[in-house]
């Protein structure tokens, strides 16, 4: 029997943020990770012996500074390899499209026609962006008894904005309500381009960019300026860093530990029963899982009919699969410079192209045309691999976990297939280079992160599942009504990608619950 | 996505539900006995308002003994190894405490404590129960036990049931064969072997008993019943007579005294087991129970309304009347009132908004119209409040009770 | 002096007509100009086959505000509106799922599909109509601006928080959902029998170029039920005459207070100097002035089509442009010579007085919805068909019967750029007959005459753009203080006397008229005849 502050459940990256700012104030922090290593969806996975991948999430693009000094990531080995990493969206014909440091043209150097609209929207949507990353680095907003402080502060962001002008404050009430798919195609013509701002708006989502609602989407996740980059020693090197990190700050890490319930007592968390039986007590719990799977675990009986109701209907039906690939040598992508194979591979041809993408997945078929994200990180950072080998990395988007045939090997292999089908097409020979792959299909996905569906967000993060809607009304702002409990996970606000955000703003909530108890 | 029609000769004729209202089972025998062909819709069922005069039923309740058919409320068998869990989760007050074979009156919460519903729980183990109440709860119920191992049947079609009360009833019963029930006491249930249940359970607030059974069992039930009782004046009655019975009693009816906050549009109109009165029903010491949260903080605020009964000068029913305090300040409503002929004192049951009931309980006026062929008469006429209930007779609770 | 009005409306469909009869009433000498030869826009009753009248474009009634036919004593000049007792889904398997209007038939209708539904239901409509009680009062007040915060904006935006505020945390929340969520998730959340969401969606997706898994479809339907008859929220009804009979009333209202309809010729523009309208000049070389001229044409075709170019500022033309009015509805208008058979449904059965639909599934309503975004009309339609002459004797001979098809979707413009007129159309009707057929064995022979109105037709006839039915997608980011234009969302328009009253405003469309009376109120404040705007 030992004791702590805290428990948290789950060492992916905002169950090491939060248990990494909770040790940080003295408390004494454990962190149960039910696999095992530490790193949830920052993970790698070794695909051929020498060959690391990342093995969910392959980019960085929401880690902020202030996120990242908290923490002291890069006290603890996290450097970026490459920041600002360009974006080429790829087109079936051949006529690539590069997209750098905000300008772009195409691949083989001819100005673009829509370079300047494009400039113009990016920048009028960055600037929105950044206006409301406030409301990400908080609790969302109450719906009764947030005070005037909330009142203030969300009086402070109207103001911010309204400062920059009528014309962008009108603007962007018009714009943060809007669909990707209109927003953009007003402004600029169909085709690749427009498919990869599409493509960052509904990845990992089960929608389309026709969606009312994902332009918000988008806004969330340009908060940090709409640039990705790669860490430094992939990233399970980042993993490493947030792993570091916390247990410089003094969290205990146990991995193998998985949880089998969550002990309440007169309403209160008491602490956590392990699978081996054996129970540890606590304070307060964290759980990066998502709020079903936490009821479950600290048992439904404690909470009320209507709150387990609207925990049921949470949309999580996740819609992205993992490709990974061992490659014997580089990849060339036809039409395109060498220098610019090391950039964020986009395979989204058009707006209509990604709408007719996710049709498939709304009926749970595989894709024809498969809409990727792929980048291959071995090309910036050499010590990922060994032996001159090259590792692809491909998020595919659009691929139901309710898949209609099930999900077994063979639609595994038959989704690899395809992948490597359209990756030979717009970089012919790689087929024949591949020397190993792994598929982690949706339904992989939750069995072993626990992401419920596959989903990558644990609910899809879509205006009515955000703010103060997220994850469900009534445990918006990370406490669930069993005292001492919380969520730190994806679930919460803002939601998914790597952010550390929903782990901080969780652990905030646990110090400011604490000071009220003291007060 | 061309789908063919399968229009195969075979195709039964269509079905339709019934429309407007539906007779229950016990039809065949009321509908020839009712004089006044004086109906009702309760429930999308046919039911009695009276049979012969409201005057004559109501006596009857009170000097012999009278049948209501109850068929039309909602039944819930709730049944499962998490049968107990689910009951406990879904009711304010303990059922762990009810005792096997007895039966509870009962309220249910939502998140906010405001009251859904309130009915009878019938304990038959702890691994079966049947809830009874005014509102269907089939989709709540699927609600509260999502997650637990527990079977959900909507007995309110299968299952019917007979109110018999009056002092007469315990002796109806033991000339209609019920051996045994002269040990039952107030909230007892017996079984009899041809799948008849008897409680010890009422809505009159005097000696009486309720008897379920089968859909199909209901006729030979209500022929053995009036057979049995023919010489001890047994006799049909409406909801009309009940009703006076019922505020007697002092009980409470959903959508009268108070709306379900199920059905209610406005937030506000959410009333808690407080604010009804029925903190003894509100079990916080038996664990999580939907609802309990918020009642607790409601606990500690206090009570927002008070449901009060009130005896009420001069003898003028105060139906739907406001309630004044010092004759300005509106302080509620009266939501069921009669002149009661056995207290012989005008009666009452409002809904006051706190501090009044509560902290104030003096100076209370109930503004009363009356129609004076065609010119309104308004009085403010004196209230003051008693306790509940208006009507208490012995013979309600004596064990075993008399014969007649 | 023939040609020279205080007022002139353009267009004689139900808004303009309403904002005439108030601009009229409040004493201001007014003209409405009206395209066709008739007047009604689409609230029209027409007799295309002699003997037959059909309302071919708009078909049924509730959203109609009872404020403004009090206002404009429409009953006295023959509004009459009888509600619906039903409606009706057919099912593939030869059940049916009946809609009934009596709360106890529908419960036992819905238990028979589904136990567990039956009190769902209760909830269902216990939160559309909190729903509706907070929207209904906004729609005859004119939308604040949040960026300008004039005094009338900061009053305006404070009595939205309150009301808002008012609906306490839980109501706060469903409201919130309710107007971001899909029409489909918003049904999972109360059901789970598919006939029974197939038949409630349809609502959420009538006119809009969304399906049914989209997000902002939940408003879309709370937009159809926020209407009423005569009191009882959320019912439709059949306007006595047919739609026309809305709109005889409304120009009967107009007449008697003195307005003056010309009807045959449309306009060629808008006449402004300086920045000011100074009157119009119809087709037929007529130039009519007047200070104040209403336009109850859509935002695209008022300021894109009638404006002189360089009148407006790039901005502006920019953002009408950019204002999304969608084609994706056809209708089918059907003479019958008797009533058909429908032997899946009970013999006399009064199901059929209400709307009938014939969609299995949430995700065949989606599969309609995914042919529309290809340029395709959807193969297997939702449909939403109702036959009035069985309770409206005025439009049909004893016996015959008229039936109005409203058929989603069907694309403006179709994919490879080909044409609605000819086969098109005829394969699109033919796709609606026999979906209907297959619970009619009869009634492809009972077919006397039929009506067929492609996006294309409806957009010539009518002038709405694309055909839309409201004028613009109802979309959150077109409601409120973004309809049609942000920062132009009080009826107002850049040209100075020169306003818009149509269903491209606040609070959009449907056979409302709340358009027509917010315009006309904020008309007479600024010529300081009115009220204060609200």
């Amino acid at each position: 029997m030992s004791n702590f502050d805290t428990i948290i459940i789950g060492a992916g990256h905002n169950g090491l943020a939060a248990a990494t700012r909770l040790a940080q104030t003295g408390q004494k922090v454990l962190v149960l990770e039910q696999g095992a290593t530490a790193g949830g969806a920052i993970a790698q996975s070794e695909l051929e012996p020498g060959v690391f991948a990342p093995r969910y999430a392959h980019l960085l693009m929401g880690l902020g500074m202030p996120e990242i000094k908290t923490l002291g990531l890069q006290d603890h080995g996290y450097t970026p390899a490459v920041s600002d990493m360009p974006t080429i969206a790829l087109c079936p014909t051949g006529r690539h499209v590069v997209l750098q440091g905000g300008t772009v043209h195409y691949a083989d150097g001819t100005p673009h026609p829509d370079a300047a609209a494009y400039q113009t929207l990016t920048k009028r949507l960055t600037k929105f962006a950044a206006g409301i990353a406030q409301i990400s680095r908080q609790a969302p907003p109450a719906l009764t008894g947030g005070g005037w402080r909330q009142a203030v502060d969300l009086g402070k962001i109207g103001l911010n904005m309204r400062l920059q002008g009528k014309d962008d404050l009108r603007e962007f009430m018009r714009v943060a309500l809007s669909n990707v798919y209109d927003t953009v195609l007003d402004e600029i013509a169909d085709g690749p381009l427009a498919g990869v701002l599409g493509f960052d708006a509904i990845l990992g989502g089960h929608m389309g960019p026709r969606a009312p609602g994902t332009m918000l989407s988008l806004l969330t996740r340009m908060r940090e300026g709409a640039q990705r980059s790669l860490p430094k020693g992939g990233m399970g090197a980042l993993a490493a860093s947030f792993t570091n990190a916390a247990i410089a700050a003094g969290v205990e890490i146990r991995c193998n530990s998985t949880v089998f319930e969550i002990s309440v007592t007169e309403d209160r968390v008491t602490g956590v029963v392990l699978q081996d039986g054996s129970s540890l007590t606590c304070g307060q719990v964290l759980s990066s899982l998502d709020p079903k799977t936490t009821m479950r675990l600290s048992h439904i009986r404690h909470y009320d009919a209507e709150m387990v109701r609207r925990v049921r209907h949470i949309r999580t039906k996740g819609a992205v699969a993992k490709v990974n690939l061992a490659l014997s040598e580089a990849p060339k992508i036809s039409g395109l410079d060498d220098s610019l194979s090391a950039a964020r591979w986009v395979m989204a041809p058009s707006m209509d192209a990604l709408e007719l993408g996710y049709n498939g997945a709304k009926y749970g078929r595989l894709p024809d045309d498969v809409i990727f994200e792929a980048v291959v990180p071995s090309l910036s950072d050499p010590s990922i691999t060994t032996g001159n080998r090259h590792v692809l990395s491909a998020i595919v988007q659009y691929v139901p976990y309710g898949l209609q045939q099930g999900w077994d090997s063979n639609s595994n292999s038959d989704l690899g297939d395809r992948v490597i089908a359209a990756l030979d097409k717009v970089a012919p020979g790689l087929a024949d280079s591949v020397t190993a792959r792994e598929v982690i299909s949706p339904q992989d996905i939750e069995v072993e992160t626990g992401a419920p569906g596959g989903h990558w967000h644990h609910g899809e993060l879509i205006a009515d599942q955000m703010l103060m809607m997220r994850p469900a009304p009534g445990m918006e702002r990370y406490a669930l009504p069993v005292s001492g409990l919380y969520l730190c996970g994806a679930s919460a606000h803002p939601g998914g990608d790597v952010t550390a955000l929903p782990g901080l703003n969780a652990a905030n909530a646990v110090l400011a619950g604490l000071k009220r108890k003291a007060a | 996505m061309n789908k063919v029609l399968k229009n195969s000769p075979t195709r039964q004729t269509p079905v339709q539900v019934p429309r407007g209202l539906v007779p229950t089972p016990f039809h065949a025998r009321l509908e020839p006995a009712n004089i006044t062909q004086d109906w009702m819709g309760w429930s999308g069922f046919l039911s009695a308002r009276k049979f012969q005069s409201v005057e004559s039923e109501y006596f009857a309740i009170r000097n012999q003994a009278t049948l209501f058919d109850l068929s039309p409320m909602h039944k819930y068998r709730i049944e499962g190894p998490d049968a107990l869990t689910v009951v406990n989760r879904l009711l304010t007050r303990d059922v762990r405490k009810l005792k096997d074979n007895r039966v509870g009156y009962a309220v249910w919460c939502d998140e906010d404590g405001s009251t859904i519903d309130d009915g009878t729980i019938f304990r038959f183990t702890d691994t079966h129960f049947r809830l009874c109440c005014q509102e269907p709860q089939y989709t709540w119920l699927c609600d509260v036990a999502w997650g637990f191992d527990v079977t959900l049947t909507d007995e309110s079609e299968t299952v019917v049931g007979l109110s018999m009360q009056g002092p007469t009833s315990y002796s109806v019963l033991k000339a209609a064969g019920f051996e045994g029930t002269e040990g039952m006491k107030p909230f007892d249930i017996h079984h009899f072997d041809d799948g008849i249940m008897i409680s010890r359970t009422g809505f009159t607030g005097d000696l009486g008993y309720e008897l379920w059974a089968d859909a199909e069992a209901a006729l030979p039930l209500y022929d053995r019943l009036m057979s049995a009782g023919k010489e001890l004046g047994l006799r049909p009655i409406g909801y009309d007579a009940l009703n006076m019975a019922r505020i007697e009693a002092g009980f409470m009816v959903t959508g009268v005294e108070f709306q379900s906050i199920h059905h209610a549009l406005r937030p506000t109109r959410g009333r808690t087991p407080f604010d009804l009165g029925l903190d003894r029903l509100v079990h916080f010491d038996k664990g999580h129970f939907n609802g309990r949260r918020a009642l607790l903080q409601a606990k500690e605020k206090g009570p927002r309304y008070a449901l009060v009964a009130l005896e009420i000068d001069g003898n003028k029913p105060a139906h739907q009347a406001l309630v004044y305090h010092k004759g300005k300040t509106e302080a509620g409503l009266i939501t069921s009132a009669l002149w009661s002929p056995i207290c012989k004192r005008n009666l009452a049951l409002a809904m006051l908004k706190a501090p009044y009931g509560i902290d104030i309980t003096a100076d209370l006026k109930v503004e009363i119209y009356h129609d004076k062929e065609g010119k309104y008469d308004r009085a403010m006429v004196p209230a003051k409040i008693v306790d509940r209930p208006f009507f208490n007779n012995p013979r309600r609770a004596a064990t075993p009770p008399a014969l007649c | 002096m023939a040609n020279q009005y205080d007022a002139i409306v353009v267009g004689a469909g139900h808004n303009g007509l309403t904002a005439g009869c108030y601009l009229a009433r409040a004493g201001l000498k007014t003209l409405i100009v009206e395209k066709n030869d008739w007047i009604g826009g689409a609230a029209v009753s027409r007799e295309l086959h002699p003997g037959w009248t059909y309302s071919n474009c708009s078909y049924v009634c509730s959203l109609l505000r009872p404020e403004v036919a009090r206002d404009l004593d429409l009953g006295r000049h023959g509004l009459q509106v009888t509600p619906y007792e039903g409606g009706l889904s057919f099912m593939e398997n030869g059940d049916y799922f009946g809609y009934y209007a009596d709360h106890d038939a529908l419960r036992r209708e819905i238990k028979r599909h589904s136990p567990r539904d039956a009190d769902a239901y209760d909830r269902f409509s216990r939160f559309v109509l909190q729903q509706c009680r907070f929207i209904r009062p906004l729609l005859l007040r004119s939308p604040p601006d949040p960026v300008r915060m004039r005094p009338r904006d900061i009053q305006e935006l404070l009595y939205l928080l309150k009301r808002f505020h008012d609906l306490g945390p839980r109501q706060m929340a469903d409201t919130l959902r309710f107007y971001t969520a899909s029409v489909a998730d918003f049904l999972d959340e109360f059901f789970e029998c598919e006939i029974l969401k197939a038949h409630l969606a349809g609502s959420g997706i009538i006119g809009t170029g969304l399906g049914v898994y989209s997000p902002g479809t939940a408003y879309v339907l709370l937009h159809h039920y926020m209407g009423e008859v005569d009191g009882s929220i959320g019912a439709w009804g059949f306007s006595r005459g047919g739609m026309g009979g809305v709109s005889q009333s409304l120009a009967a209202a107009f007449k008697e207070a003195g307005g003056e309809i010309r009807a045959g010729n449309g306009i060629e523009k808008f006449l402004c100097r300086e920045g000011k309208v100074v009157g119009v000049a119809l087709d037929n070389g007529d130039e009519i002035t007047a200070k104040t001229v209403v336009s109850n044409m859509d935002v695209r075709r008022t300021f894109l089509n009638h404006v002189e170019d360089g009148t407006l500022s790039d901005d502006f033309v920019k953002a009408v442009k950019r204002f999304k009015i969608r084609g994706s509805s056809a209708k089918l208008n059907i003479a019958l010579d008797g009533m058909p058979d429908f032997p899946s449904l009970p013999k006399g059965t009064i199901l059929t007085q209400g709307d009938m639909h014939a969609s299995q599934s949430l995700d065949e309503l989606e599969q309609a919805y995914d042919e529309w975004k290809a340029g395709r009309w959807s193969k297997d339609p939702y449909f939403d068909m109702l036959i009035p002459s069985l309770i409206d004797p005025t439009l049909a001979a004893p016996g015959k019967h008229m039936m109005t098809v409203f058929v989603q979707y069907a694309p403006y413009e179709l994919a490879n750029g080909e044409s609605w007129d000819g086969p098109n159309r005829d394969a699109m009707a033919e796709s609606v007959i026999s979906k209907i057929a297959k619970y009619s064995p009869n009634f492809r022979d009972l077919i006397v005459h039929k009506e067929v109105r492609s996006p294309w037709d409806i957009e010539r006839e009518v002038g709405l753009t694309e055909g839309n039915i409201f004028q613009g997608e109802l979309t959150f980011d077109q409601l409120l203080f973004n309809r049609p234009v942000p920062g132009y969302a009080q009826y107002r328009s850049p040209i100075k006397g020169l306003y818009m009253c149509g269903s491209s405003t606040h609070p959009g469309g449907g056979v409302m008229a709340a358009p027509g009376a917010n315009a006309a109120r904020e008309i007479l404040s600024d010529l300081g005849r009115g009220q204060r705007a609200a």
